[in-house]
């Protein structure tokens, strides 16, 4: 067997540039090893305790950090819009053979579980790991199951629609309210005792932005997963 | 013998030293794979990889091994000797984000092998010589 | 009023544009173009009140999010609304001969274009930086690819892969920079910044060169440029050159004076930003294609705005903020002339412009390419007069012999365009048989009105400078003041 294989110069460029970059930060860090150093996160952990929920980084996510997160949703609207645009000329594919008949039902039957599951993450995200973008993308999974088992199905257009709209709308609103009852975009401005922590009601916001955050989500992923399982004519 | 073997792993050092030359050969191999790969699909993975390899660099970086995760429960009742909630909500927006980004990346090049039946990054020359 | 609204108010437009459409083919666009007027107003009223203002978001700074809207960013935030605003009009009439497919996308990607550059100059916290960075990036990358020709979707591409590697590089700057200092609001950083070991620092600034010198369209990393120009429509051009780079280019500046005021890495920027100059004018000589020749044109000024940004003094801050103005408004009028040109004629290839027959939309191309060359009386004169001058008091005549022959090649492109656009020569035998005229462009009174209104601006800032020096000079003695922001952040200033 012959292993010799002309290697061009771009793959020794490449190789020669990639090392040096990686090993010069190798070499920097193992220099620096950093102390275990007082970081924002700490500080964030202690005014966990008077104004965020049991999961810390849920706090962290939706609270403390919310602003990202709603840019993380317009990132997500976007690329579903820019995957519904570049794609929106593609049907789903005639060719695909009939799924055997265990399979179409036990994906049915799997189906309502999977939703149970997504919508329990989603809704306890702030009691346990887990939140709305992992709630989302279970539910997502699940609606993928379902469109590559069953020919027939299709995510209804207008629903998904319905609800991502309403769940965007209604996450820049909150934040819309928060300024003006508390002068503090995203503020939260339901009551929070400290003494609630642990109890699926507490924490003001929190467990309703991430309640929004994940109809998002859910509704975006089913509706990117459903067209990139399209198909053109040609392709 | 194991047995130092075994205290010598768990020294803080050391698992610094795994975690940064772990994530920097992950990143390695996404860089190469980045710099060198000529179809379009290979280059986003590569670039996912590197990814990767950067929110395992940075957790592993922030952790410390003698304390808990950020969440209350399994008998824990207060926020004391818990990790740095930060680098995880950073790394939770930063998949998401990248995902999109590849996600969208597919679909141009889907629709651009579909219009033209190119997947060759070196054959992607539709515009006039500079 | 609060300076969230310049982000939540987009965004809300955005998330809501299904439910607009219900109202109608036109109530997107009409209701867009009424928010843009709005937050113009807004920002112009925000421009009367002259302190700092701290939005703070869900929590205080320095632990939470906030927006600062200062003088500096005020300033960014009033031009990116102002050129939005134009552009709106400009779409107006362009839809009704012209649209983009699936228009109500359009007008979100528009909108989220302009709330994630108002919010690259308002942001104080690094990662918030990073979010917003992504968000601009892919409504440019989709806005490019939007038509969907092969051409579109290989200048969407090339953008997706340089703008992956740049979020890469910017991830990796945000890496370090929190494992190391442990906080990620700029205020705290500009703080501690200094007290990291030499080589930490030099890698972290190595990361945030690259992470943003792919976006901030600097030599070497601005090979992507010309062909995503070319690919995309060229309305979208318009955008690219006037809004998002400029605000790529404050944030990377913003950057550097809060973490590294006054250091060598400063001087080595000044020559990198005179080199990419040079080399954008050289090879623009060669080109034939008119949307080429104007995007290296959008290199060169733009390396001159980072070469004089650089330089890290007011007054070379106060040059540098003149040229951006002068820089988006002249790039506007020209990206939406070639939209005009290229609706009529079908081509974009410089000799096409001899056949133009619009003598408004030559007299447009001639204002808006003497402000670009820095001819007095226009806007652009001001801005390469002060930077000159503040290179040469400085004693950086390299760079100021550079800057000369960069601009001596770019008045040489400008004049042989110029050549074309006054063209009256001889028609070939076979068209004089024809015994045909071309046509008169027709462009509608909104569109002349959106010309007008640019060219007023750059005859006025040429003209009368004095009017907007004061504004300027403060608003970029604000933004060298690093040490009024740390304290105004930590202290939460409202």
């Amino acid at each position: 067997m012959n292993f010799k294989r002309d290697i061009s110069t771009r793959t020794y460029s490449g190789f020669a540039l990639s090392a040096l970059l990686v090993l010069t930060i190798l070499n920097v860090m193992l220099q620096n090893i950093p102390a275990h150093i007082e970081r924002a996160g700490d500080q964030l952990l202690a005014l966990n305790a008077q104004e965020g929920v049991a999961n810390a980084v849920t706090s962290v996510v939706v609270y403390f950090r919310g602003f990202d997160t709603l840019g993380e949703i317009a990132v997500l609207f976007i690329a579903a819009l820019g995957i519904g645009l570049m794609l929106s000329e593609h049907t789903k594919d005639p060719h695909h053979e009939e799924s055997s008949f265990i399979l179409q039902k036990a994906s049915k039957l799997l189906f309502p579980i999977i939703m149970l599951f997504g919508v329990y993450v989603m809704i306890y995200g702030h009691l346990s790991p887990g939140g709305g973008f992992q709630g989302g993308v279970i539910i997502a999974s699940g609606v993928l199951l379902l469109l590559i088992s069953d020919q027939n199905f299709e995510v209804p257009h207008a629903v998904i629609s319905a609800l991502e709209t309403f769940a965007g709308i209604s996450y820049v609103l909150i934040g819309l309210i928060g300024l003006l009852v508390m002068d503090k975009f995203l503020g939260n401005f339901l009551p929070h005792d400290v003494s609630e922590m642990g109890m699926l009601l507490s924490g003001g916001i929190i467990p309703l932005v991430y309640i929004v955050v994940g109809v998002k989500v859910g509704s975006e992923m089913s509706l990117i997963v459903q067209n990139l399982l399209k198909r053109s004519e040609d392709v | 013998m194991f047995e130092t073997f075994i205290s010598y792993l768990n020294q803080d050092a050391t698992i610094q030293a795994m975690v940064d030359i772990g994530s920097m050969a992950l990143f390695f191999i996404g860089l190469f794979g980045l710099l060198t790969h000529r179809h379009i699909l290979r280059i986003f993975i590569s670039v996912s990889i590197m990814e990767f390899a950067i929110f395992l660099f940075f957790i592993g970086n922030t952790f410390d091994k003698t304390f808990t995760a950020p969440i209350l429960g399994d008998g824990h009742v207060a926020f004391v000797a818990m990790n740095d909630p930060i680098p995880h909500a950073l790394v939770l927006t930063a998949i998401v984000i990248g995902m999109a980004v590849f996600a969208l990346g597919v679909s141009f090049a889907i629709e651009y092998y579909k219009l033209t039946g190119r997947t060759d990054i070196n054959d992607m020359n539709e515009m006039s010589e500079s | 009023m609060s300076s969230i609204y310049f982000v939540a108010l987009p965004l809300l437009f955005g998330f809501a544009t299904p439910l607009l459409g219900k109202l109608g083919k036109n109530g997107i666009a009409y209701v867009s173009t009424l928010m843009q007027v709005a937050l113009f107003i807004l920002a112009l009223s925000l421009l009367l009140s002259t302190s700092w203002s701290v939005e703070v978001i869900s929590i205080a700074p320095p632990l939470g999010i906030s927006f600062v809207l200062n003088k500096a960013s005020l300033f960014f935030v009033t031009l990116f609304t102002f050129m939005m605003m134009l552009f709106s009009f400009y779409y107006l009439d362009l839809r009704k001969s012209d649209p983009y497919a699936h228009e109500g996308k359009f007008f979100i990607l528009l909108n989220m274009l302009l709330a994630s550059s108002i919010g690259l100059v308002l942001s104080s916290d690094i990662f918030n930086i990073y979010v917003f960075f992504e968000i601009a990036g892919l409504s440019a990358y989709i806005l490019s690819a939007y038509k969907k020709t092969p051409k579109a979707l290989e200048a969407g591409l090339k953008y997706l892969v340089t703008g992956m590697m740049a979020s890469v590089f910017l991830l990796l700057a945000i890496t370090f920079i929190y494992i190391h200092l442990g906080s990620l609001n700029l205020a705290v950083l500009s703080e501690s910044f200094n007290t990291l070991p030499y080589n930490i620092k030099v890698l972290i600034s190595v990361f945030l060169l690259i992470g943003f010198g792919f976006k901030v369209e600097i030599f070497p990393l601005n090979f992507w440029v010309t062909d995503v120009y070319e690919g995309s429509s060229s309305p979208v051009n318009a955008l690219f050159s006037s809004i998002v780079v400029k605000a790529y280019l404050f944030v990377f500046f913003h950057i550097l004076y809060l973490f590294m005021p006054d250091s060598e890495f400063g001087t080595f920027l000044i020559y990198l930003g005179a080199l990419s100059m040079l080399v954008a004018e050289i090879v623009a000589l060669k080109q034939t294609n008119l949307k080429r020749v104007f995007a290296y044109s959008s290199l060169g000024q733009v390396g001159f705005i980072f070469a004089v940004m650089a330089s890290e003094n007011p007054s070379a801050v106060t040059a540098a903020f003149f040229i951006i103005l002068a820089h988006s408004v002249a790039k506007m009028m020209i990206f939406l002339s070639i939209t005009s040109i290229e609706r009529e004629h079908q081509s974009v290839e410089i000799e096409t412009l001899k056949e133009l027959n619009s003598p408004f939309i030559k007299v447009m191309m001639i204002l808006a390419m003497l402000s670009l060359l820095g001819i007095p009386l226009f806007a652009g004169f001001i801005g390469k007069f002060l930077a000159l001058k503040d290179f040469a008091v400085n004693s950086a005549y390299v760079v100021v012999v550079v800057i000369v022959i960069a601009s001596l090649i770019e008045s040489i492109y400008y004049f042989k365009i110029a050549g074309n656009l006054f063209y009256k020569g001889e028609k070939s035998k076979g068209e004089k048989s024809k015994g045909k005229k071309r046509e008169k462009l027709t462009l509608t009174l909104m569109q002349k009105a959106v010309f007008t209104v640019l060219a007023l601006v750059l005859l006025l800032v040429g003209i009368a400078p004095w009017l907007f020096s004061g504004f300027i000079s403060e608003a970029s003695q604000v933004m060298l003041d690093s040490t009024t922001y740390a304290t105004t952040l930590m202290g939460g200033l409202k």
